[in-house]
């Protein structure tokens, strides 16, 4: 199985059987959202669905995966939602198959949706890989397996001797699951491993890769192994693990 | 009151106390005016011809006076409804001073006055609404506030008669550029009015004249203070003690004293020394109002013979006699000595006495090049900013919300009046585009339309100034939050690896995050530059360049002499030469290894150090991989720079830097910095895409902030850095 990272995206291609083009938390909506809290401005959605379509034309994917968040407001869904979601579906399905992973935003988002494209909350398995949103308890299935989330919206920023290079940028952590959290039946040589992918959406703040493990966001984060976490910007550069990147940040 | 007097020869026909109205020549005697001061001479004839007026004069000759007595005058004659005067002066707590005075006077010549500011009751709003004095009192923000009540506004339509008081305030800022156009949109709707602007003294009044006239005619009177000027500077000692005896000594002079100071912790700390002699106050922004009313009173009624003030004694207020000026520190900038200075005397004798006390060896020659040039009255000029974007968008939406509906090229006739908006019609589209992206009004074709988030807007933003917010400073050695500063002096004078000083102790700069500064304590190193919190007042490049020049001449008995001063100075000197040092001068720059990296000793003033410091900061961190932190002073800056990059590469970089590529250099180290972003975000304010209370911290900002890249926003910020923080052109 390999793991193709699209930059600008950021959107992760997974290929085995098949090509799953995964994106995390594209918040479309969230322009209202900003808007409650005092920020105007016009919706980005154009922008941001035409970044995801040239994803799918570069990756040429079987499948597309959106991996939770898909729209913002909750609990109700605004007007600009309505307006703009069923098109950019619409734009989606024209081009590759759609399955959604529903996030804690997505209430009532069945409604854009055509039968077979909702993945249960607890997740799914596809190919071999689990996937599901992250705020809610995965299936016991997905256990043994890679599992890739989003909801977390996980960050890194680069510091160096002279001061901060590079804020908050969309990354992935990579980490096994400390034991805690393995169903009891779980065999000990299966590779439970947890994927945090970035969200999509350029405004939805972040999470530091340090602070992910005890953020208490979603069952997972405590899951994570510090022991053996892996920290990756969004184009795959390998830049270390949490612990060395914010090593002011300990305790 | 005091004021200066210049009685005219006897032989004169007429003064122009004669050509007042007889009812304001028997109000004017009764309060002490028997003869007019020179200003008042002069200015008065000019203004009672209806003619558009500036008047340059310092504080205590009468200054406002020359400007009421005519006008009161005029509003004796005339009849009608509405406010027929403005007087308007920036000051946000209103001078308690020129009201009194202003309401004695139009009580006693029957005229009606009031007040009107952020403060004022409601009951008092209410009672100016439905009977309009003749004369009001009020600021540039309340001014915008009048054009947004329909009967407000309609008591507009009669005024006759402006005057704006400190208007050197005002002219180089974006309160001025925004008062600018509420003048020019009053003339649009009440038609034209006598302008009338009081002045301290500048190094180009005639700007001044056109910031507050556009195009029309104007005339001038200055009042010289220059001629009035004994300035003597001293050397004080290098440590805080021997400074302290130097004030001290001052002090045993007789008459009243005020002791200027640069910041406010300068303050504190010299009124605690000194607080032993039992007649002394502190006097500064941070102490409460009912402290500062007390301390103003007792200085005016003899309690206590001296009061040690920062700036915020600047303006105005009058405290009595003062017979002596005390500047501790270098003033920095020539037209704060003269201000400053100029508050001495007033009564018999017509000169001002100060006394500059010099704290260090640049701190010496910067006071001696400060007091030559005070004396021969070369003030630094004010530059009124041109084209603010943000300003412009500030007025086009209160436009848009006075009419409702109203046609592009009718708003852009209003606004190119002003001289601060000239020739500005591609910025006004640029600028009404950018609005229409947030919503703040609407575009038809040529029409600009009223949006309903307007009038909320404008209410919170009737005014340039920002909202100053508060910054944690967290040490990360005890993990606890160790005070806060404000954010526009972190962003304004922070960087990474940057050490300042706060409640006594040194801290260095590790990162400046969104409302948080997280530190360490530091120990003071050679070649480190400590800011102050406090009053950042940034030393001209012309003065700098001066001092640069003294250093090479040496000629210090044409600036000074007073021995004490010229001994010490020439003894520094004659180390550095003994060391085979080369001084740096205003010709010679140069670099210096230092533990930490590389100290630039350049000559060029704090704003075209700042240019020049975060040009050579990106360039080098470009060619040799690293991050490289600045900090900047007047006459010299540290570049923070690995091992492996010394005096010599830095040197290189110098002499391969192009001037013509520093501006694009400069934007792109910009924009990365807190300051930047900050003001990004305050320009972005203004344009409505952020609301005075957004909750923004919830959304990543700085993701936000790439959003305003390439728009009239990211370069309206760069505009204002550019020229209020960085001299791009001097460097």
């Amino acid at each position: 199985m390999r793991l193709n990272f699209v930059e600008n995206g950021p959107a992760l291609l997974v290929e085995h059987d098949r090509r799953v083009l995964v994106i995390a938390d594209l918040h479309i909506g969230i322009e209202s959202g900003l808007e409650r809290h005092g920020v105007h401005i016009t919706s980005r959605s154009t922008a941001r669905t035409d970044r995801a379509l040239a994803c799918i034309e570069e990756t040429e994917p079987d499948l597309l995966l959106l991996l939770g968040d898909v729209k913002h407001n909750v609990p109700v869904t605004s007007r600009q939602e309505y307006r703009e979601l069923p098109g950019i579906l619409e734009a989606f399905r024209d081009r590759v198959p759609l399955h959604v992973a529903p996030g804690n935003h997505d209430g009532g988002i069945g409604r854009f949706l055509e039968p077979g494209e909702l993945l249960p909350p607890g997740g799914a398995l596809i190919d071999g890989v689990g996937y599901l949103h992250g705020h809610t308890h995965p299936d016991p299935r997905l256990f043994g397996h890679l599992i890739i989330l989003g909801h977390h919206h996980p960050v890194v920023s680069l510091i160096d001797s002279v001061g901060c290079a590079a804020r908050a940028r969309p990354a992935y952590l990579y980490s096994g699951l400390a034991a805690s959290c393995l169903p009891e039946e779980t065999p000990p040589e299966s590779r439970s491993r947890l994927l945090f992918v970035p969200a999509f959406n350029e405004f939805a703040g972040g999470i530091d890769v340090g602070r992910l493990w005890g953020s208490g966001l979603g069952p997972l984060s405590r899951c994570i192994d510090e022991k053996t976490a892996e920290v990756f910007l969004a184009d795959g550069t390998y830049v270390g693990s949490p612990a060395t990147l914010c090593p002011g940040d300990r305790g | 009151m005091a004021h200066t007097s210049a009685p005219l020869p006897r032989s004169a026909p007429e003064t122009a106390a004669d050509l007042l109205d007889p009812r304001v020549r028997e109000v004017a005697r009764r309060r002490g005016f028997a003869e007019l001061s020179e200003a008042q001479e002069q200015a008065i004839p000019l203004l009672l011809e209806g003619r558009n007026l500036i008047l340059v004069a310092p504080t205590g000759t009468g200054k406002t006076e020359s400007a009421a007595f005519p006008v009161f005058d005029r509003l004796l004659r005339v009849a009608g409804p509405g406010f027929k005067a403005l007087y308007i002066t920036p000051l946000r707590s209103l001078n308690r001073d020129i009201l009194a005075r202003m309401q004695w006077w139009c009580r006693e010549l029957g005229l009606s006055v009031g007040v009107r500011h952020g403060d004022t009751p409601q009951n008092e709003r209410r009672k100016q609404s439905l009977s309009p004095p003749d004369l009001l009192i009020t600021t540039p923000e309340t001014l915008q506030a009048l054009f947004m009540g329909r009967r407000l506004r309609e008591h507009l339509k009669n005024v006759r008669y402006v005057i704006v008081d400190e208007i050197h305030e005002l002219a180089d800022s974006k309160r001025g550029a925004q008062l600018a156009v509420a003048l020019e949109r009053l003339a649009a709707y009440a038609g034209e009015f006598q302008r009338i602007g009081l002045s301290a003294t500048v190094g180009n009044p005639d700007e001044i004249g056109r910031f507050l006239c556009g195009a029309r005619p104007f005339a001038l009177v200055e009042v010289s203070v220059a001629s009035h000027l004994d300035i003597s500077v001293r050397f004080a000692g290098e440590d805080f003690a021997a400074q302290t005896r130097a004030v001290d000594r001052c002090l045993d002079a007789p008459g009243s004293t005020l002791v200027f100071v640069n910041t406010r912790v300068t303050a504190e700390a010299l009124g605690h020394q000194i607080f032993p002699r039992g007649d002394v106050e502190v006097h500064h922004g941070s102490l409460s109002r009912d402290v500062r009313v007390d301390a103003e009173e007792r200085f005016r009624n003899g309690e206590i013979r001296t009061l040690i003030a920062t700036s915020s004694m600047e303006l105005g207020i009058d405290i009595g006699h003062i017979e002596h000026v005390v500047q501790f520190s270098s003033p920095r900038q020539v037209s704060r000595l003269v201000q400053r200075v100029g508050r001495a005397g007033h009564r018999l004798d017509a000169v001002s006495r100060g006394t500059i006390l010099a704290t260090g060896f640049d701190d010496l020659l910067e006071s001696l090049v400060i007091a030559r040039r005070a004396k021969a009255n070369e003030c630094e000029q004010i530059v009124p900013p041109s084209g603010a974007a943000d300003v412009l968008a500030n007025q086009v939406a209160a436009i848009a919300v006075e009419y409702g509906e109203i046609e592009v090229s009718r708003v852009r006739e209003i606004v190119e009046r002003s001289s601060v908006f000239a020739g500005c019609g591609p910025l006004l589209d640029a600028v009404c585009r950018q609005m229409a992206e947030h919503r703040l009004i609407r575009l038809d074709g040529s029409r600009i339309i009223r949006t309903g988030r307007a009038r909320r807007y404008l209410i919170e933003n009737l005014s340039m100034i920002h909202d100053e917010r508060k910054m944690e400073i967290f040490d990360i050695v005890s993990r606890r939050t160790v005070g806060t500063l404000d954010e526009s002096f972190v962003v304004g004078w922070m960087h990474t690896g940057a050490v300042f000083i706060t409640k006594g102790q040194l801290w260095r700069v590790l990162e400046i995050g969104d409302g948080q500064v997280t530190v360490e304590p530091a120990t003071r190193a050679k070649g480190e530059v400590p800011s102050w919190e406090g009053e950042q007042i940034p030393v001209p490049f012309a003065v700098a360049r001066e001092v640069g020049a003294l250093r090479r001449t040496r000629e210090f008995d044409r600036y000074s002499s007073d021995p004490g001063a010229i001994r010490y100075a020439e003894e520094m000197l004659a180390r550095m030469d003994q060391g085979n040092f080369p001084v740096a001068s205003d010709r010679l720059i140069t670099l210096e290894n230092a533990d930490e990296g590389v100290v630039c000793n350049v000559c060029g003033g704090h704003k075209a150090n700042e240019a020049l410091a975060r040009g050579l900061s990106v360039l080098l961190s470009a060619r040799y991989g690293t991050t490289v932190g600045i900090e900047v002073g007047a006459y010299r800056f540290l570049l923070r720079l690995p091992e492996n990059v010394r005096a010599l590469e830095v040197q290189e970089t110098i002499a391969g830097l192009e001037p013509a590529h520093l501006p694009g250099v400069l934007k792109l180290v910009l924009k990365r910095t807190a300051l930047f972003k900050w003001k990004l975000v305050q320009v972005a304010k203004k344009f409505g895409a952020i609301d005075a209370d957004a909750d923004y911290e919830r959304f990543s900002i700085h993701r936000l902030i790439s959003l305003f890249d390439e728009t009239v926003i990211a370069d309206e910020a760069y505009r204002e850095l550019f020229s209020d923080y960085m001299d791009v052109d001097a460097a």
